[in-house]
């Protein structure tokens, strides 16, 4: 890739990120993931013993829960938008690619997710700081999966954009998520469904994204260390699936007629 | 058109009058409605994949308030939802140490002050032991319950023995292990046993739990004393006292006994027998 091809698709990221945290729903989003991370303060103290894990299991869900919804209504809106808008087609007369555009739209969008994720996750580690827990750094590593998780959320609702309405592309993308959430009633559904054949169980397992992998959550939060080779194989699972997506949608995007 | 400006206001004034009426139909301290939808832990992690953790935080606040209500406002009544609650507990997140550590003490313990069944709270520890081969303090609480409430001093010898073979568990667990075969269910065992959960006690509700306990035990203690003392009366005198306050003046007492409760101890003066007052907190059914 050319380096005109990537300051082109940067500047299509950064214009995306300006235009994303303009918007008034991603502040709402945040202001009330905030606020769910400090209403752990208060469920902790609802309970016996295990404040802190309380804080760390509503902050990382929280996180997790509204990281997901950005990603998937602002990633069905991204492209879909420049073409109600009409706003895409100057822009591609300009020298610019129909995949530098979409590359560019996605780049933007994993900015603004990650800001989003970075300010919840200061959030989290102030709240434990004020309930005079030690901020621990560790949290980093189930929000990083987090994140990737995030990404293939975003990638997804981009392709499905590309080829159909907003509507359909959330409720599309998010049926995928939920799907893949439960990746692991998948991989046994042979027990439930015997005569269902293993190959079409183990295709569907496969086929799925499996957002069961991004999940560290529950670990972290018992203070488990996640091993760095563990954390490696989500991260290029994440990097083929969210490719493979991508160049999807790019092709997609390609032959797609605009009116 | 006035009237229907001013209508929101003039309902919205009328709300707090009704509210008051609600709660004088419910009862000023009512308990939470006794209500569980979901009675399968399976089913409810289905419900929201990947946020398990959350979800049995959740399970746990309502387990905590619902034992809390049911303890404060509704004199126990047997706790109906606390074994559901717990098992769902447990099934979203195996790994919860102090839902069976606490489910076992509000399932094990008498009523009022738990649900009565030492059977569900055995075998939830069983369960936790199951979960986490090696957790010892889940064991030691397993083998602890077996002897306090189960009083299966064989099987609570050879449970608490491997728990004082797991990493981290203290060399005292293997004399105690010993202690529960060689003495079976005497009281100086059961005390031995709740002095270390009160040591071991990291909150003070568990702590006040094993005090509690201990106390029993002391007022066990001191009725088998003043037993001593009506026999003693009967040695001397060739009867038996018809009550307690006729030990005052024969010089064995210095007043009526009463327990830290200053609930006077119960006397059968058929037997002799002196025991803890059936209106005492202190009391537990045999």
């Amino acid at each position: 890739m050319g380096s005109g091809r990537l300051t082109r698709i940067a500047a299509v990221a950064a214009n995306t990120f300006r235009e994303s945290v303009r918007e008034r729903v991603f502040y709402n989003l945040l202001v009330f993931a905030m606020l769910m991370i400090l209403s752990g303060l208060l469920l902790a103290r609802l309970s016996i013993r295990q404040h802190e894990k309380i804080i760390k299991d509503v902050g990382l869900a929280s996180i997790d829960v509204f990281g997901l919804v950005i990603a998937l209504f602002m990633g069905v809106s991204l492209v879909s938008k420049e073409i109600e808008r009409r706003s895409l087609f100057p822009l591609l007369a300009k020298p610019l690619r129909r995949e530098e555009f979409y590359l560019g739209k996605f780049a933007g969008l994993a900015l603004t997710l990650a800001t989003n994720v970075a300010a919840m996750t200061a959030g989290l580690l102030l709240t434990l700081w004020a309930t005079g827990a030690t901020p621990d750094l560790r949290l980093l590593q189930a929000v990083f999966p987090l994140v990737l998780g995030h990404l293939l959320v975003v990638a997804l609702a981009l392709f499905f954009s590309t080829l159909s309405s907003p509507t359909i592309a959330a409720v599309a993308t998010l049926c995928l998520v939920v799907a893949g959430r439960l990746s692991d009633v998948v991989r046994n559904a042979r027990t439930v469904l015997p005569d269902a054949p293993a190959w079409l169980v183990e295709a569907v397992y496969y086929a799925l994204p499996n957002f069961r992998n991004f999940d560290f959550k529950d670990r972290v939060a018992y203070g488990e260390a996640i091993p760095a080779a563990a954390l490696a194989w989500v991260t290029l699972y994440a990097a083929v699936y969210v490719g493979a997506v991508l160049a999807g949608g790019v092709l997609a995007f390609r032959r797609r007629e605009l009116h | 058109m006035r009237v229907l400006r001013a209508l929101p206001l003039l309902l919205l004034a009328l709300v707090p009058s009704v509210q008051r009426r609600v709660d004088a139909s419910r009862g000023a301290f009512s308990g939470g409605d006794d209500t569980l939808y979901l009675w399968s832990g399976a089913q409810v992690r289905r419900l929201a994949p990947g946020l398990e953790s959350l979800l049995a935080d959740v399970y746990w606040l309502r387990t905590v308030q619902y034992y809390g209500s049911q303890h404060a406002f509704e004199g126990g009544g047997g706790y109906p939802l606390l074994g559901p609650l717990i098992d769902i507990t447990v099934s979203l997140d195996p790994r919860m140490e102090i839902a069976y550590r606490y489910g076992a003490i509000f399932l094990s313990e008498h009523a009022p002050q738990g649900a009565g069944r030492p059977e569900d709270g055995v075998a939830l520890l069983e369960r936790g032991v199951a979960a986490q081969p090696d957790n010892w303090r889940l064991r030691q609480d397993l083998g602890f319950y077996t002897f306090l409430f189960l009083h299966d001093a064989p099987k609570a010898s050879r449970v608490l023995d491997e728990a004082a073979r797991l990493p981290g568990a203290p060399a005292w667990l293997r004399t105690l292990a010993g202690d529960v075969l060689l003495r079976g269910g005497d009281r100086a065992t059961a005390r031995r046993i709740w002095e270390e959960l009160q040591a071991q006690a990291l909150d003070p509700a568990m702590r006040g739990n094993a005090w509690a306990q201990l106390a029993v035990l002391d007022a066990l203690d001191e009725a088998d004393r003043l037993t001593g003392l009506v026999q003693e009366f009967a040695r001397r005198t060739g009867r038996r006292p018809a009550s307690l306050e006729e030990l005052v003046p024969a010089g064995l007492l210095s007043r009526p006994p009463v327990d830290i409760y200053k609930v006077p101890f119960a006397y059968d003066p058929g037997t002799g027998e002196v025991t803890i007052g059936r209106d005492s907190p202190l009391h537990r059914p045999r």
